[in-house]
């Protein structure tokens, strides 16, 4: 502890708490820029970083819904489907008067991300007058249906077996055609990330949580609720229909399922914002990362033995194929986190980084000089 | 000093059979501090919750500088010029102080200048004696501390006529003298002021016009002195103690 102490105070006199923690990142995103060309790592690897970055931004988009919002929806998966399917079926079946020739693979995108934020539209309107548990109720409805509609009507959507969109980018060598799929999603992270931080930051996100907080307060300090519920739910179904519009389409190496949008999937997202820290989109986003690959590393778990020990029947390690208990364990984990670290794993970090504990201690300490100057004037008094 | 013209015609607040407030009815054209009285239970606060747009009345209607207020929604009422605190305290609670004076600031003035408003903030968290807690959440305050916030709240939104239920409920004398002075100054600044007590004390030493309200009904509405004289009115309350 002491050595833990004289390390932060020698941060705090040198470099600095955040500048520390934004080198800290650029590093991260330096070897994350460098990662698809170290010849050492399987394409499986990249895969997936590449599914890593997608979830990273449905956890951080959900994070800004319901962690600053305080909208707690379970709809988002469907937006993103909304995002794909459209983004699919424009582009193969064309769009009232449009083609599907004449629409490119950018149109389709486009116009998928533009049905999600319309459908969030709607649904943000419809759910305005609901209070919490309801609008996950409502939100668990409507992507129950969505994802019916999408199983059933195989004619168009092809039910089980899935849609797979025209592709945004055909490359014939599936090395090149991963590092462009790797890089694409990358950037994209990236870019919803500072278009959101934008958000949270701005005046905007101020009344964004001050909503979360307390609704009717809210209200009656003057924030026009209304106005900013609709527009956080317009801004994130557009955010997670271009995700899924693009992650499915980018090297149309996968289609979009149904299966992806039970509620499983997604409580997973949920799962992945909550141990990362549901009210940081960079917590949200790392949580829904760091989770991602968790459960790749763990599908087979082999401990050797020490001391070149061999069992009778001679194997010299201990294999565990966990299967669906990773996610039982993942559960378990997030109802810890819940419990007795609200804010997420990564908040201690977060906060030392940001310096936000320096500011808190800085006014308790001057609460409790305060407290004893008033104690002394007591005493004076007497 | 801004326009003040608040008149309610008729106003009723029903909850199934229980008729909260019974057509009430009375206006306010000048910066007066008012008291508004009533037992526990009288619909003082039902009535507040109808003025503020956060209920809408089951009859009767509302009208502020001209502009018809009832069923509105908050935001609109208080841009409109009429803002209230709650008797329950509604701090944003993990929000620093700060913050919560931001939101009010910015949001009926989003295009102003931050670091404008927040000066504004910190001149009045100053006067209100808490700005030593500027930068704490609001959900570590004590219950007289909230008291204070939703009063520096109600300032960054300079409303013409301020609804205050039960300021000093809970809070120590010397806070008490903060709010005292508050209620002054404000009304000073030539805004209307209900507020609504059960400290008669302060009632009777700060009003210059007094409401009293039973069991939803208005049943008095005149000075101070006469009010208190009026045998409906101490029949109805305060004979109580007498
Ligand atoms: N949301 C509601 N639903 C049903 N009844 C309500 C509701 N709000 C208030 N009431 C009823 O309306 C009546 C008036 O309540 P109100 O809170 O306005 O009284 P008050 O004058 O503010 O009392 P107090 O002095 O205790 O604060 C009470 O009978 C109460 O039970
Ligand atoms: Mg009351």
């Amino acid at each position: 502890m002491a050595l833990f102490q004289r390390f932060e105070a020698a941060i705090d006199a040198g470099i600095g708490r955040r500048r520390l923690g934004y080198a800290l990142l650029a590093l991260i995103i330096v070897y994350l820029l460098w990662f698809p060309n170290d010849t050492s790592q399987s394409n499986y690897a990249k895969t997936v970083f590449i599914s890593g970055f997608f979830y990273a931004i449905m956890a951080s988009s959900w994070a800004l819904l319901a962690g600053i919002a305080g909208q707690f929806s379970f709809g988002h998966m469907a937006f993103m489907g909304i995002g794909a399917y459209v983004a699919g079926l424009v582009a193969r079946d064309g769009l009232a008067f449009l083609t599907a020739e004449s629409i490119s693979s950018v149109g389709a995108i486009v116009i998928g991300t533009v049905v999600a934020g319309l459908v969030g539209l709607v649904i943000g309107m419809l759910l305005l007058r609901l209070r919490a548990a309801y609008l996950a109720l409502f939100t668990i409805a409507f992507s129950e249906l969505f994802r019916i509609v999408m199983l059933t009507e195989y004619d168009y959507t092809g039910g089980s077996n899935g849609l797979s969109l025209r592709p945004l980018l055909q490359i014939a060598d599936v090395e090149t055609a991963r590092q462009v799929e790797y890089y694409l999603m990358f950037a994209l992270l990236i870019v919803c990330l500072l278009a959101m931080y934008w958000v949270a930051n701005s005046q905007v996100g101020l009344f964004l949580r001050a909503m979360r907080e307390d609704e009717d307060a809210a209200s009656a300090l003057g924030v026009n609720v209304v106005r900013y519920k609709i527009l956080v739910f317009v801004f994130t179904s557009m955010i997670v229909g271009l995700a899924g519009a693009i992650f499915y389409s980018d090297i149309g190496s996968e289609r979009i399922i149904p299966e992806q949008l039970e509620v499983l999937q997604m409580s997973l997202i949920i799962a992945y914002a909550v141990i990362g820290g549901m009210e940081s989109l960079i917590g949200a986003a790392a949580g829904a990362f760091i989770s991602r690959y968790l459960l790749e590393a763990t599908r087979e778990v082999v401990i050797t033995y020490p001391f070149g020990l061999t069992t009778a029947d001679g194997s010299n390690a201990f294999v565990w194929e966990p299967g669906a208990w990773r996610y039982a364990l993942f559960g378990f984990v997030m109802v810890l986190t819940l419990r007795f670290m609200r804010n997420g794993l990564l908040y201690p970090f977060i906060t030392w980084f940001s310096g936000r504990d320096l500011v808190m201690k800085e006014t308790v300490a001057k609460r409790e000089s305060d407290e004893d100057h008033a104690a002394r004037q007591g005493a004076d008094d007497e | 000093m801004s326009e003040i013209n608040l008149e309610l015609n008729s106003i009723v607040m029903r909850f199934g059979g229980n008729q909260a407030v019974d057509h009430v009815s009375f206006r306010i054209v000048k910066p007066e501090l008012i008291g508004m009285i009533g037992p526990n239970g009288a619909g003082k606060t039902t009535l507040t919750n109808v003025m503020s747009g956060m209920l809408k009345p089951t009859n009767g209607t509302i009208y502020l500088n001209g502009r018809r207020i009832d069923g509105h929604p908050p935001y609109d009422v208080v841009r409109a010029g009429l803002g209230r605190t709650f008797q329950i305290t509604r701090a944003l609670g993990r929000m620093t102080v700060l913050e919560n004076m931001l939101v009010p600031g910015l949001a009926i003035r989003p295009r102003a200048n931050r670091a404008e408003i927040e000066a504004r903030a910190h001149e009045i968290l100053d006067l209100l004696t808490i700005d030593h807690l500027t930068n704490e959440l609001s959900r570590a305050l004590s219950g007289g501390q909230r008291k204070l916030l939703e009063l520096g709240r109600l300032l960054m939104l300079d409303p013409a006529v301020i609804i205050l239920d039960e300021p000093f409920a809970g809070v120590h004398p010397r806070l008490q003298e903060t709010i005292y002075s508050y209620i002054h100054r404000v009304h000073e600044d030539g805004k209307a002021i209900i507020l609504i007590s059960h400290n008669m004390g302060a009632v009777f030493e700060l009003s210059q016009r007094l409401l009293v309200l039973n069991n939803g009904a208005l049943i008095a509405d005149g000075a101070p002195q006469a009010v208190k004289n009026d045998p409906a009115v101490i029949e109805a309350y305060l004979g109580e103690d007498e």
